[in-house]
């Protein structure tokens, strides 16, 4: 086991080495980062927390399958994703070990060495041009790298310059990073003949993707990241073009643990929280105090409404890395929806000392002003986070929710609207359209986009009682339609059990007792599992009091009153004459009672 | 001396306007307008001190010099495109205009474009063409040539204003978008991977005209010579794609070595206006894919121009697409927040409180589904409207969604609102109709309402569009007065062609009217310079390549004098008032007046031909063609098909099509060809929706025929079955003047059964059901049909038949077609003969006149069933008048016809003309 470990660290020292030379910087951030997760005790670490979330019966069998040597390094591994979760695309089987990959050899320096050291140092200094001139007519793969990694960054600087230069009246025209084609044209010639290595290739993927061929893009990122799969700019890269689990599925990846992360954090953006939680976890075993792990195992927590948990960890992650920006948002999202006013004012403080320059800073602080209920003062922020990043989803969700706060409908709808156009699978945002158009008094229109939020989140109960609550609202009095939706919302674990007091209360619109009684019955049991009370309640026994009575059922009806008479209210008179007239009615006695008609 | 004074007023004051809200420069500086700007200042030199001549220096004469003018003047206003034309595009253009000087204004053109290399001399060019606009020291302001205040005036100002507003970096970029401008003329102009698909195609490349209008141009011609060779369904398929292959050619071209510069945003609204109308006119020439790559296209350079959405949502509704439309009119009102004007299309004046106007959407998404047959989403839709608008307080869009209910209850038959509006509480309480009332009775509330706000309100064509509701609901229906109290209450149950009248007239006034209603600020819409611009192109190509003229839906007198100036009435108006005469037409078929019903067709097709829809247009063809094979037989109809077929080529024209089976299938009657006619009938039946309610028409003509050809088979009982149930669909969806029509029918159905007395009760029903509804053709058909009825009960009924007959003689013959008169004269010539007090021998005339008009006519509708029974009395009258030569030759031409009946050959001829 140690000796594992021992092989990731050699890896990820050699790999943040590899990718800092090439002035890939995020990416030696998050291979160093990693490195230094990864769990220091030396002895043995208990099993069980590293078995935890697959059966032991799988890994075990597992270990006795795992006895042959993977090729090329020696190193190998005893942890493989378990049996559980098999089922995924990609996902090696018990049995499977991961396919290890030697760490290539750097150039060694050359004639060149010096050149690159110069061009280096100006790319550092973000003198791109100047660090492509340099490497001009070196044939190095690195200086090939480099070159065209530093022209793509010069390209993409005067681009983002162009952007604003050319703000016209019409909107932003579309610049374009101008080397792309250039830069394409090159890089498809060394891949041709195969004089391009793996940081090539990534760079390649990203020159594609911006051009808009994003199949081919795909291909190539995934070349890359199987021969050199620590970069992690370019699994992330890849990850942005799977946009859904069938693309996942059909990626021809290698079994390496580098997969792992990649698959984990697909899975989280997918929204199949369940299987992202449960790699994560695993990794968690090996990288055991990586704050990026951990930061993304809360914020797939965050995602499945577990909140406390989630706090707990970010908490913890503060505690280990005071000046972390990262993932912040969701802490503060989460924060938010706990309403911690305290803890939220403190992060926003914290993150502006450390950075306020990052959309997610300005996140934080819009979030801050927000609960603290000064809504334009929240709209200042986001908009400031959305200007430095124009991408930034959750962002035009949430300046979408402050607008309808301060009642600025169309601003409202323009950012929600701007939201789903970035991703149109997110249902948060086509569910705040709805609700806005049903503000609005327009039930009709906010069912399309009702429609829209549920089948891409059908299992959201939430989504079905809005929909259900427009077809049930006045003007358009669709019973039927509302029915049907609220049978949805109540096979979806609806926690406030609205559906099923709904449901019960249209049967008995439409004079459907029998169906009225088995929705109230139901709705009776879950209210007193959850030990509630209420309205709702006294109402429940009310109806059924009246309907076993109806249908001749006398015992029921009995049982259903004299609970009643727990209560105060008028329901206690009702129920007391009740029980008097179904006690006549037992004893035979004609019923002539005035009482009883009245009822 | 100022030329063109004041030319461009009203766009001056315009622009600005829409403009306003951002802040910024009013247009955008682009090395096309640089060019522009120098062809300005060619056009008005700076004045100089002293002698300036008339014309300024390098033009010949006055002409030579206003033609550049109204060049530059088209230039500034052209809408046929979105991006700007290149350098080539505009000398070629300018060497059109300038014959003369043998293109030393071109030249000039590109020497002065190519010198300008450094932001100082973009400086000193603007600081020369501010010379063009102010008057040297010591000159009085009448030495300027050029009005500060006309179109190039106003035009000039802005680029300079624009120039002067420009920050360091916006010259950078001039300069390097002027480099390239620049060069695109050096490289040669080709296609050469387009070469390989047509031969036509290719000569036009040749002719070397590039512009984006163009291109639909040439595919539709393109298109038409492909269909001439056969399959219309393969040219189909395939001439989209090859006019997506073109389109994508040219973005390419466009992308890699031009700078994509757009034009000022009055030109691209204009121009989206324009492929709005084109959408409509004809959706079947714009091809859905190309199109959406054009407007994604446009919408990548101007994000902030959401109109495009509503282009893409046309586009997508015109071809069908109902996820896209739907997805497309959500996203287009999500952003707009329908502030972008729906009914003015052009830009509101900004307001300080932005508050949405959705309203607009659910009006939209009414006609959405309308359009896809969803009636009861629709009538959802629209009643949220109501509600929405009258919350908001906007009038225009409350009438205009009462427009569209009642056009929705007018087209789609439902037989009571309960079941479709889901809760009576819907429609009822909002529009406030307490009680439940018959579909016709809300139908007629609601237009009345939508008739007093559009009058209030001003909106001339919502009034039109009223008057002409209206119009077709007093055509069919007959009005009663909602409440009658006792016995004073008038109870005269007909129509009122006095009613349709006058308000077809009324609707008529939108015509002159127009100026106040927000549709039609719209009429400075810059297509004059575009078609004047166009023209330029094809005059010039047409003096090279001889001629070539294109066969567009176009009022024919464009034909004459093509560089003519186009109609100054917005097309929506000129839409309104062209199917007032399309609805007369419709209302004198109605009544019976063939004449009538010619002229106002005649009137369509020629003088609103421009701005019709392709589909209105064919059906003033259709209502042609019919009169045609009514009066003048088969034959010259199928001629007149075919050239309305050629007219408009796609199989989408759903009139022209129906028209054939029509046309095919009473031929196939006349002549007994009783199988082409069943397979029609099915043909028929396919046609029409399943879902109840939804073209109503087509259901019931679908059924008569059926009724008919189980007729003509003899199948007496099946045939009264069908028209049995027919009648009870007509009296569920109230269309009484339908059951007139079927009625009739009936009773035919039951003479032929010689069911005579079983016969008559239908006839007189049919009779009064033509009365009260005015239709006196079908009222003297009616007539006609019971005088046979009274004749077959025997000899002793013939003098009430004779009577009979003679009162429907004057308008059988005035206006009755071909059939008609030969069946009007066959009983007359029946009554005559069975007549015991009539012989034949003292006033022959009197029958063989009639029998003689009646083959005659008869022959040409190759009728063998009637020419048969013509032939045959013509045979009892000459054996009357022991004629035996005359009376075997009639026998000859009876026993003829017989056997053609019965014998039917070649009946696969049935089916091809």
């Amino acid at each position: 086991m140690a000796s594992a470990k021992e092989t990731y660290r050699t890896e990820l020292r050699a790999a943040a080495r590899q990718l800092g030379e090439r002035c890939l910087y995020s990416a030696a951030k998050w291979a160093a980062e990693l490195l230094v997760g990864v769990d220091l005790d030396t002895s043995p670490a208990p099993s069980s927390a590293m078995d935890s979330p697959s059966s032991s019966s799988a890994v075990s069998a597992g270990r006795l399958l795992h006895l042959h040597r993977s090729g090329g390094s020696s190193f190998r591994h005893r942890f493989r994703p378990g049996g559980a979760s098999s089922s995924e695309a990609g996902t090696p089987l018990g049995g499977v070990s991961y396919v290890s990959t030697p760490i290539p050899d750097d150039d060694s320096f050359d004639s060149g060495g010096d050149k690159y050291l110069l061009a280096k140092t100006y790319f550092d200094c973000r003198e791109y041009r100047r660090a492509a001139h340099v490497l001009q007519n070196q044939v190095g793969r690195k200086a090939v790298f480099l070159r065209c990694y530093a022209l793509y960054m010069a390209g993409e600087k005067r681009k983002e310059a162009e952007m604003i230069e050319m703000e016209g009246s019409l909107g932003k025209s579309n610049a374009v990073n101008q080397e792309l084609v250039a830069l394409e044209r090159e890089l498809s010639t060394h891949r041709r003949t195969g004089s391009i290595d793996s940081f090539g290739l990534y760079l390649y993927g990203l020159v594609l993707r911006d051009k808009g061929c994003e199949d081919l893009a795909r291909t190539i990122l995934v070349e890359s990241v199987n021969s050199y799969p620590w970069n992690w700019s370019a699994w992330s890269e890849l990850q942005s073009l799977c946009t859904s689990s069938d693309v996942l599925n059909n990626l021809n990846l290698k079994n390496h643990w580098m997969k792992d992360f990649f698959l984990a954090s697909t899975y989280l953006e997918l929204k199949m929280h369940e299987e992202a939680l449960k790699r994560y976890e695993r990794l968690m075993g090996i990288f055991r105090s990586s704050g990026y792990i951990q930061a993304q195992i809360a914020t797939v927590q965050y995602s499945m409404r577990d909140l406390d948990e989630a706090e707990m960890i970010f908490e913890e992650l503060l505690r280990t890395d005071p000046f972390r920006v990262d993932s912040m948002d969701i802490y503060s999202n989460l924060l938010y929806a706990k309403e911690s006013l305290t803890a939220l004012s403190f992060l926003a403080h914290r993150v502006f000392l450390t950075d306020k320059y990052r959309p997610e800073s300005c996140c934080i602080i819009a979030n801050y002003y927000s609960l603290k209920g000064q809504h334009e003062k929240s709209v200042l922020y986001f908009q400031r986070a959305l200007k430095l990043n124009r991408k930034y989803l959750s962002a035009w969700t949430l300046m979408g929710h402050e607008y309808v706060e301060l009642k600025n409908t169309p601003a409202a709808i323009d950012a929600y609207r701007r939201a789903v156009d970035i991703n149109p699978k997110d249902y948060r945002a086509w569910y705040g359209l709805g609700q806005i158009y049903e503000m609005m008094g327009m039930p009709f229109y906010a069912l399309y986009y009702f429609r829209k939020s549920s089948y891409l989140q059908p299992n959201d109960a939430r989504l079905w009682i809005a929909m259900a609550q427009c077809y049930e609202s006045d003007p358009l009095q669709m019973i039927e339609e509302a029915i049907k939706c609220y049978e949805r919302a109540a096979n979806s674990n609806d926690t406030e059990g609205i559906a099923l007091h709904q449901l019960a209360k249209l049967h008995d619109v439409l004079g459907q007792s029998e169906e009225a009684a088995y929705y109230y019955k139901k709705d009776l049991e879950r209210m007193e599992a959850e030990e509630r009370q209420g309205q709702n309640f006294v109402e429940a026994l009310l109806f059924l009091a009246k309907h076993y009575k109806n249908i001749g059922n006398f015992e029921e009806a009995g049982h259903y009153c004299t609970r009643l008479l727990d209560y105060t209210g008028p329901e206690k008179e009702t129920a007391k004459n009740m029980l008097q007239g179904i006690k006549r009615l037992q004893s035979g006695f004609p019923s002539m009672d005035i009482d009883h008609f009245a009822l | 001396m100022s030329l063109f004074a004041g030319v461009g007023g009203g766009a001056a004051a315009g622009e600005p306007a829409s403009a306003g809200g951002t802040g910024r420069a009013l247009l955008e500086l682009t090395p096309h307008k640089l060019a522009v700007c120098h062809l300005v200042q060619v056009f008005a030199p700076p004045a100089q001190a002293g002698g300036d001549v008339v014309p300024p220096s390098p033009f010949e004469s006055v002409a030579h010099h206003n033609r550049l003018g109204l060049f530059l003047f088209t230039l500034t206003r052209s809408c046929d495109d979105f991006r700007e034309p290149s350098l080539e595009e505009l000398l070629r253009q300018l060497k059109a205009v300038d014959d003369l000087t043998n293109g030393c204004l071109c030249e000039q053109l590109t020497s002065t474009l190519s010198v300008l290399i450094s932001p100082d001399d973009l400086f000193n060019f603007f600081d020369k063409l501010r010379g063009v606009l102010t008057a040297p020291e010591g000159a009085g302001a009448e030495d300027i040539l050029l009005d500060p205040n006309s179109q190039l005036g106003v035009f000039l100002r802005c680029c300079i204003l624009a120039f002067n507003s420009m920050t360091f970096e916006g010259i950078c970029h001039l300069l390097a978008d002027l480099v390239m401008y620049c060069n695109s003329t050096d490289t040669s102009y080709d296609l050469a991977e387009d070469e390989d698909f047509d031969t036509e195609m290719n000569n036009l490349m040749d002719a070397d005209i590039s512009s984006q209008a163009d291109i639909f141009e040439k595919y539709r011609q393109g298109r038409e010579s492909e269909s001439h060779m056969g399959e219309s369904s393969s040219a189909l398929t395939r001439a989209p794609m090859i006019l997506h292959d073109l389109d994508e050619a040219n973005t390419f071209k466009v992308d890699e070595d031009n700078p994509t510069s757009l034009r000022s945003r009055w030109q691209l609204e204009a121009y989206l206006n324009q492929q709005a109308d084109l959408l409509e006119k004809d959706p079947s020439s714009v091809p859905l894919n190309s199109f959406n790559a054009t407007m994604t296209q446009l919408q990548t350079l101007a994000p902030e121009l959401h109109r495009v959405q509503f282009l893409q949502y046309l586009n997508a509704l015109c071809h069908d697409d109902y996820i896209a439309s739907l997805d497309n009119l959500h996203r287009y009102f999500d952003y707009s927040a329908g502030m972008q004007g729906l009914f003015g299309r052009s830009v509101s004046a900004v307001q300080d409180v932005i508050v949405g106007k959705y309203e607009g959407a659910l009006l939209c998404l009414g006609n959405l589904h309308c359009h896809f047959g969803h009636p009861k989403k629709a009538l959802e839709a629209f009643s949220e409207a109501v509600r929405v608008s009258q919350m908001n307080n906007d009038d225009s869009c409350l009438a205009y969604v009462l427009g569209a209910i009642s056009n929705l209850l007018a087209k789609i038959g439902m037989s009571n609102t309960v079941g479709i509006v889901s809760s009576p509480y819907s429609l009822g309480t909002n529009i406030g109709l307490g009680t439940p009332l018959s579909i016709q009775q809300q139908l007629l509330v609601l237009l009345k309402r939508s008739l007093k706000r559009a009058d209030l309100l001003k909106l001339p064509s919502l009034l039109a569009f009223d008057h002409l509701s209206l119009a077709k609901f007093d055509l069919k229906n007959v009005q009663r007065p909602l409440v009658s109290f006792g016995p004073n209450a008038s109870t005269k149950l007909r129509t009122c062609p006095a009613d349709v009248c006058k308000n077809l007239r009324l609707s008529s006034r939108v015509l002159s009217d127009f100026g106040t209603d927000a549709l039609s600020t719209s009429s400075e819409n810059g297509s004059f310079s575009t078609s004047w611009l166009r023209n330029l192109a094809t005059a010039s190509d047409s003096r090279r390549s001889g001629s070539m003229r294109s066969t567009k839906l176009h009022n024919d007198f464009d034909n004459f004098h093509y560089l003519g100036q186009p109609s100054p009435i917005p097309s929506p108006v000129l839409q309104l008032a062209g199917s007032s005469y399309l609805l007369r037409a419709t209302a004198w078929e109605h009544y019976g007046s063939a004449p009538m019903v010619r002229m106002n067709a005649l009137i369509y097709a020629t003088c609103f031909a421009d701005a019709a829809s392709s589909s209105e247009l064919s059906l003033a063809y259709v209502k042609l063609i019919q009169q045609l094979a009514v009066f003048k037989g088969y034959s010259a109809a199928f001629c007149a098909l075919k050239l309305a077929e050629r007219k408009f080529p796609s199989s989408a024209s759903s009139h022209i099509q129906l028209l054939r089976m029509q046309i095919l299938h009473e031929r196939a009657l006349h002549r007994g060809h009783l199988k082409v006619a069943q397979q029609i009938c099915d043909e028929f039946g396919v046609l029409s929706s399943s879902v109840c309610g939804v073209d109503i028409e087509l259901k019931i003509e679908a059924s008569v025929r059926r009724a008919r050809t189980l007729l003509a088979a003899k199948q007496f009982s099946q045939a009264a079955a069908v028209a049995n149930s027919l009648f009870s669909t007509c009296y569920k969806y109230n269309l009484q003047v339908e059951n007139a029509s079927v009625l009739l029918l009936l009773a035919e159905i039951h003479k032929k059964s010689d069911n005579v007395v079983l016969g008559l009760p239908y006839a007189l029903a049919s009779q009064s059901f033509c009365k009260s509804f005015n239709l006196d053709l079908l009222e003297a058909s009616a007539t006609l049909t019971l005088a046979e009825l009274w004749l077959a009960l025997g000899s002793s009924h013939a003098k009430r038949a004779l009577s009979l007959v003679y009162q429907s003689l004057p308008m059988i013959l005035g206006h009755g077609g071909l059939e008609l008169r030969a069946r009007a004269h066959i009983v007359l010539a029946k009554c005559h003969l069975s007549d015991p007090k009539f012989s034949v021998t003292e006033d022959s005339e009197a029958v063989l006149d009639p029998l003689n008009q009646a083959t005659e006519d008869l022959r040409v509708l190759e009728y063998h069933e009637m020419a048969a029974e013509a032939y045959y009395l013509k045979a009892i009258a000459y054996n009357h008048q022991c004629k035996l030569e005359e009376r075997e030759e009639a026998a000859a031409c009876f026993r003829e016809h017989i056997t053609a009946l019965e014998n039917p050959r070649k009946e696969e001829d049935s089916l091809a003309y």
